[in-house]
């Protein structure tokens, strides 16, 4: 009887501390920039214009706008994230965009191959050059890192040897330009796409052993080696798995836009690694979450769109510049409050 | 008491969230005297020393050297009071050169010094001849032997001119002879006054080396007890709280057929030598030698890590070929490896997730996590090896150095092997989880299992093992039967053929 009382204030003290974990995870740390970012551009970035019409962020072609802007880059950031996670990085996603993009215009354009065929073919090339990127990290020992710089040249070199630097494919056929402009159950149809490629990377990496194997890779490669992680074959296939998403991130760019070519998602790169090292994966490997990654795709994309409707911004005609130096410190700042909230999860309750 | 303590701990309390791994610790150093700390695997025998070189602040208490207060320890300060710690595992860095590790050290730092390299290899050169190492100075630390960097981390501790040198674990993978020579420094650093706290699961070691002994239990001073009052009865008893039995479990059942045989084997690539061996279902097959003698090369060839490129291997009567540990699972082969912090866990990875690491076939079908499976086989693991942690869920990096090796194991036992290559298991393990494994050992073998057992603690070889095998130069120069010396296996491992020509 005399116990009771202290059992009980034991778990409201769990309890307390169990919440309180929970509130200083990253991601929900994340979570309330995200929502506090999009608050505030509700309220400065929508606007009455004169004939009485609301315009700017709070519209929900704005909103669809803002998603299907991020689709390609978050594509991207999903295609990373399992890379990252083995403690390797992919530089060269941005230019296997670009390279299969004017594969994409030139097996339908050139060729004349039915657009199911070229896609499927784009896809295949996209996977085969993440297998190249694979197969020198793997067989050679080197360095992602100098792998996907040398591929990062070599894929957007080949993309403007294809079309000499000049060639633009367009005039693609409707049925195809629903993919980057049309809409499918109320939402932009590259939603569903993404949304697709979100839950299968989620499951891949947080409910098969496949992406628990890239943790251990990343936090001890040896490690992994000695429990009898088949290293080589994760590797690769975290590496196919980013050149096919890149190459799916291709063809939604090329039907956005209508066209395609050599440079297509130049500078993608960075900002997909942006959002993923914001969404709390680390750079070193071993500890990130999908979910983070989709959070740090969310607030960079809020982020660029939400300042270009703000009237002030717009006077200053700087939304692009602000947009960088924004994502900057928000990176900055994210991260050093992801370390104080991790010192004070592990302090001892009280 | 005539001598003034030179180091005292007062009341030192520490804890990490939830765990409270040090409850008001008291240790009283005296100069000139070697003081052994022991206790079970958990005591708080490495965050105390932690503590003593700064690396951890404690929560309350207090440390004072030669009567003076120390407070905001921290490592750099810690060496310049001249406190050193040998860990655990050396803490070198593996791409310089001993000399540059030891000149790291010990000399005064600043952004423009000019680097005199001759005087550098001089200083090392004189450190090492001190302790009688003979290591030369341009060697990378990398190519080091473990004994080897132990005794770079010595000479520096040397050079610091240290009144306390602290080693945790000194010994847990030397041999005989280089155990012996470390023997002989710690008297040599005895005899020059200082003072030595020397942490070790080997209660031999303590009994010949100590002259006072300290023992934790669960954070606590238990006893301190001068090297006279106790033996080793007594100090198991103070350490575990009960009688431990320490008697080698007798082999349960005859051997069957012949589950593992190698057929010069090797992997020419990794300088290896073939070797012919046969272990018998059931039987537990010891694996003596110096250290280099090739027995841990052995095992990565078996396993697949540096695959032979001669040789044959049969299990079960038909040959396999191992290209790669997964093959090595595949054939239920099992190797637990020596370097546990490196390679026997992943340091990040919680308790559950090392143990269903290599398993992952077994407890995950079609290579979907299934939580429940995993934890119960987890905690039926932590359970059966009483592994020491707060849940599965816990950081193996948070686990003391006893029970991080029990997760290794538990992760390979997991696998459910027909061979299982142990390298050795009880390094840095109490002496009541020691005979746990060892009777675990037993019973996997009673059920079947052909085991290997790598050790350097020759009672363990001769008091577990069936046959023992013992190799010289990476070849296996004796087989030697159940019943053997430890002179036998001495004699073979150094070369000395015994005159009655055993094997
Ligand atoms: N960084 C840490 N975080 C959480 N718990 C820790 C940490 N370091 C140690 N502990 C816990 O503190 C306790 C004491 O650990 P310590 O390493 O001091 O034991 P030890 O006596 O050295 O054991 P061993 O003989 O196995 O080396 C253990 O329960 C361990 O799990
Ligand atoms: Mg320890």
């Amino acid at each position: 009887m005399g116990a009771e009382p202290a059992q009980l204030s034991t778990v409201a003290s769990a309890r307390a501390s169990t919440w309180r974990r929970w509130l200083l995870r990253y991601e929900v740390l994340l979570l309330a920039v995200l929502i506090v970012e999009w608050l505030l551009f509700y309220h400065f970035g929508t606007t009455t214009n004169r004939r009485g019409v609301t315009v700017g962020f709070g519209t929900l072609d704005r909103q669809f706008d803002i998603l299907r802007h991020s689709c390609e880059i978050g594509l991207l950031a999903l295609a990373l994230t399992p890379v990252i996670l083995t403690g390797g990085i992919d530089l060269s996603v941005g230019s296997l965009l670009g390279l299969c993009a004017v594969v994409f215009g030139g097996l339908t354009h050139a060729l004349g191959l039915p657009l199911p065929v070229a896609a499927v073919v784009t896809l295949l090339v996209g996977a085969a050059a993440g297998g190249v990127n694979a197969g020198l990290i793997c067989q050679l020992r080197l360095p992602p890192l100098i792998v996907t710089l040398g591929t990062y040249s070599l894929f957007r070199g080949l993309a403007e040897a294809f079309t000499r630097g000049s060639v633009t494919y367009s005039d693609f056929p409707a049925g195809f330009l629903m993919l980057g402009q049309g809409r499918w159950a109320g939402l932009p149809v590259q939603a569903w796409i993404f949304l697709m490629v979100a839950v299968g990377v989620w499951i891949w990496v947080h409910r098969t052993f496949s992406g628990r194997a890239f943790r251990v890779i990343g936090f001890s490669p040896d490690g992994a080696r000695y429990a009898g992680v088949g290293v080589r074959g994760q590797l690769t296939a975290a590496y196919v798995a980013a050149g096919l998403i890149a190459a799916l991130a291709a063809l939604v760019y090329t039907s956005r836009l209508g066209q395609a070519k050599a440079d297509a998602g130049l500078g993608y790169e960075l900002f997909a690694i942006t959002a993923v090292v914001l969404g709390g994966t680390s750079i070193f490997g071993g500890r990130g979450t999908v979910t983070g990654t989709l959070l740090g795709v969310a607030a960079i994309a809020v982020l660029k769109n939400g300042l270009a409707t703000l009237p002030v911004v717009m006077r200053m005609n700087a939304a692009e510049e602000l947009a960088g130096l924004l994502t900057g410190a928000l990176l900055l700042a994210a991260l050093a409050a992801g370390k104080l909230a991790e010192r004070w999860r592990r302090s001892p309750a009280g | 008491m005539a001598e003034r303590p030179l180091l005292v701990f007062r009341q030192i309390t520490k804890s990490f969230g939830a765990v409270r791994a040090l409850r008001g610790v008291d240790l009283e150093v005296r100069a000139g005297e070697v003081h052994a700390l022991l206790g079970e695997n958990g005591a708080g025998k490495s965050t105390l020393i932690k503590v003593a070189t700064g690396a951890h602040a404690p929560d309350s208490g207090t440390i004072h050297l030669a009567g003076e207060r120390l407070e905001r320890l921290d490592p750099a300060l810690a060496r310049r009071r001249g406190i050193a710690c040998i860990y655990q595992q050396p803490a070198l860095f593996p791409e310089l050169s001993v000399a540059e590790n030891l000149a790291l050290r010990l000399e005064p730092t600043s952004a423009w010094r000019r680097v005199v390299w001759s005087e550098r290899r001089r200083m090392a050169a004189t450190l090492l001849s001190r302790i009688g190492a003979d290591i030369d100075p341009e060697r990378e630390v990398r190519t080091l032997s473990m004994p080897e960097q132990q005794l770079v981390e010595i000479a520096s501790a040397m050079g610091a001119g240290a009144r306390v040198v602290i080693m945790d674990e000194p010994t847990a993978s030397l041999t005989r002879r280089e155990q012996e020579r470390l023997f002989g420094i710690v008297t040599a650093l005895r005899r020059e006054g200082v003072a030595v706290i020397y942490i070790s699961h080997r209660l031999e070691e303590i009994l010949t080396l100590a002259d006072r002994v300290t023992v934790l239990r669960d954070g606590q001073t238990v006893a301190c007890h001068a090297r006279a009052e106790v033996d080793e009865a007594a100090l198991i008893r103070l350490m575990v709280g009960r009688e431990v039995d320490q008697l080698y479990p007798a082999s349960e059942s005859a051997p069957g057929a012949v589950r593992l045989e190698l057929k010069g084997l090797c992997c020419r690539a990794a300088g290896g030598r073939p070797v012919s061996l046969r272990v018998r279902a059931g039987e537990v097959y010891g694996l003596a030698g110096l250290v280099g003698a090739g027995r841990t090369e052995l095992a990565r060839t078996i396993f697949g890590l540096t695959p032979a490129d001669a040789g044959e291997v049969w299990i079960d009567g038909s040959r396999v070929s191992i290209g790669s540990p997964q093959a090595a699972i595949a054939q239920g082969v099992a190797y637990v490896p020596e370097d546990r912090r490196r390679h026997g866990v992943v340091l990040e990875l919680p308790v559950g997730q090392n143990i269903s690491l290599a398993a992952w076939r077994r407890i995950f079908p079609l290579g979907w996590l299934r939580g429940d499976r995993e934890r119960s086989e987890a905690e039926h693991f932590v359970r059966a090896l009483s592994i020491k942690t707060p849940d599965t869920d816990a950081a193996a990096a948070n686990l003391s150095g006893g029970n991080q090796q029990k997760v290794a194991l538990a992760r390979w036992l997991a696998t459910r092997p027909r061979v299982l290559v142990l390298d050795e298991p009880t390094q840095g393990v109490d002496v009541g989880a020691k005979s746990e494994i060892h009777r675990l050992v037993r019973r996997f073998a009673a059920e079947g299992m052909a085991v290997l057992l790598i050790s350097s603690d020759l009672p363990e070889v001769l008091g577990m093992s069936d046959r023992i095998g013992v190799m010289r130069g990476g070849e296996l120069v004796a087989e030697l039967p159940q019943g053997a010396t430890a002179m036998d296996v001495m004699s073979a491992a150094l070369g000395q053929t015994p005159s009655e020509g055993a094997a």
